[in-house]
């Protein structure tokens, strides 16, 4: 034991007591104070004394006592925090799907997220709705289902967030897929050719997109 | 459920389980509030730092590596933001029953124990250490702390604990002798 340059042996072994006492002293220290109280009668009067110590101490804490509402309001206090980073508070439900998917392997990442597709389909397709957008969701006459599409690759650290935002921007959705290629097919909100090549030419420029491929092109030429 | 250890629920708030927070707040409140009360004399203050410590360990509880007892962290967390608010308030902030609560220096110690008995003497003597001997005191006899936990909780060596409680045991058992008690300090 090395403490204070002022203290002799006995005064360690005196500084040692309470920590006999709390039933955390260990090695070297147990073994000397043990060895002291087998061989010193002023140990056991010192133990006594440090005992009457700990009682003191103990009443002088428990003396103290805390508000009895104290968990309810805390309670209150903890209903009010965000939930922190381990879930992303602040960000969408869509956002800590996207999330989970992407902590996946690539592979995984991708067949995982078909899951989460036709929930997309409906969020987008529902949010659009209150927005006054023109389609419905998959499967209803006239809806994503029937509308002209593309075919794009997401890179694999992209977004959900991101890309959820992108669509719902532009009124388009995820119709389909991956593919095992990790394809997904994108309706696209376009009544003419020049509004399908330029909201593809959008999609292609967005940093979440690896591939884009022409699919189902309005005929028209606008 | 409530034979969950510490660390079987801190790893549950982890995840995001705010009755796991709410079951080490049961069983660690009483603790942390009576040592934030007597670092700073302030029942308000520790009142209002025990909650924030407890919704700390809500935010940090992802990072908790289980290097130490669960206790310890949360003693560690407490100290720190008694020390910063105790940094920001000053004097002025010790509201009047807060003061009554802390022990008058009016009156030395030894006039003071002189009709109580040894055991109520020592409350009153511990009470009146120095703050920085009264912490390990309490941390070791109230808290059952070893050294190096007191030294982690503190960020001081374990010799400077050692030669902490030497100290305050030995004002103890000087104050004692000279209020008429007995005792066996060489």
């Amino acid at each position: 034991m090395s403490a204070g340059e002022n203290m002799s042996r006995r005064d360690e072994l005196e500084a040692l007591l309470p920590f006999y006492l709390n039933g955390t002293l260990e090695g070297d220290d147990l073994e000397a104070v043990e060895e002291w109280l087998a061989s010193d009668p002023e140990a056991a009067v010192a133990l006594a004394e440090a005992d009457a110590e700990f009682a003191g101490a103990v009443a002088a804490n428990e003396a103290l006592r805390p508000p009895a509402d104290a968990l309810s309001r805390f309670s209150k206090a903890l209903e009010a925090e965000a939930v922190p980073a381990r879930s992303q508070a602040g960000k969408s439900w869509l956002a800590n799907v996207w999330e989970r998917i992407a902590g996946l392997p690539a592979g995984l990442a991708w067949a995982t997220a078909a899951a989460a597709v036709m929930l997309l389909v409906v969020q987008t397709a529902l949010d659009t709705g209150r927005q006054g957008g023109d389609f419905e969701i998959a499967g209803e006459q006239g809806g994503v289902g029937a509308m002209p599409f593309a075919f794009v690759k997401f890179r694999p650290e992209a977004e959900m967030a991101d890309i959820s935002a992108f669509l719902m921007e532009n009124g388009a959705a995820i119709a389909g897929g991956p593919t095992a290629g990790g394809v997904f097919r994108i309706a696209i909100p376009a009544k003419t050719a020049a509004d399908y090549d330029r909201l593809v030419g959008l999609i292609a420029a967005q940093p979440f997109a690896e591939t884009v491929s022409e699919g189902r092109k309005p005929s028209n030429g606008g | 459920m409530t034979n969950d250890t510490d660390r079987d629920l801190v790893g549950r708030v982890a995840k995001g389980d705010r009755a796991a927070v709410r079951l080490l707040f049961m069983r660690h409140h009483a603790r942390v509030y009576r040592f934030v009360a007597r670092q700073t004399g302030s029942e308000a203050m520790a009142d209002d730092i025990a909650n924030e410590v407890f919704l700390e360990l809500w935010r940090q509880a992802p990072r908790f590596e289980g290097r130490s007892e669960v206790s310890t962290w949360l003693l560690g967390i407490a100290r720190f933001k008694a020390l910063s608010h105790l940094r920001k308030k000053s004097e002025a902030w010790i509201d009047d029953d807060d003061a009554a609560a802390i022990a008058d220096s009016a009156d030395t110690p030894e006039v003071t124990v002189m009709k109580e008995n040894k055991a109520a003497a020592l409350r009153r003597m511990v009470d009146a250490l120095p703050e920085e001997h009264r912490t390990v005191v309490d941390l070791a006899y109230y808290h059952g702390k070893s050294v190096s936990e007191i030294g982690e909780i503190l960020s001081i060596p374990v010799a400077t604990v050692k030669t902490r409680m030497f100290y305050a045991r030995k004002k103890l058992g000087e104050a004692l002798k000279a209020a008429g008690h007995d005792r066996g300090w060489p």
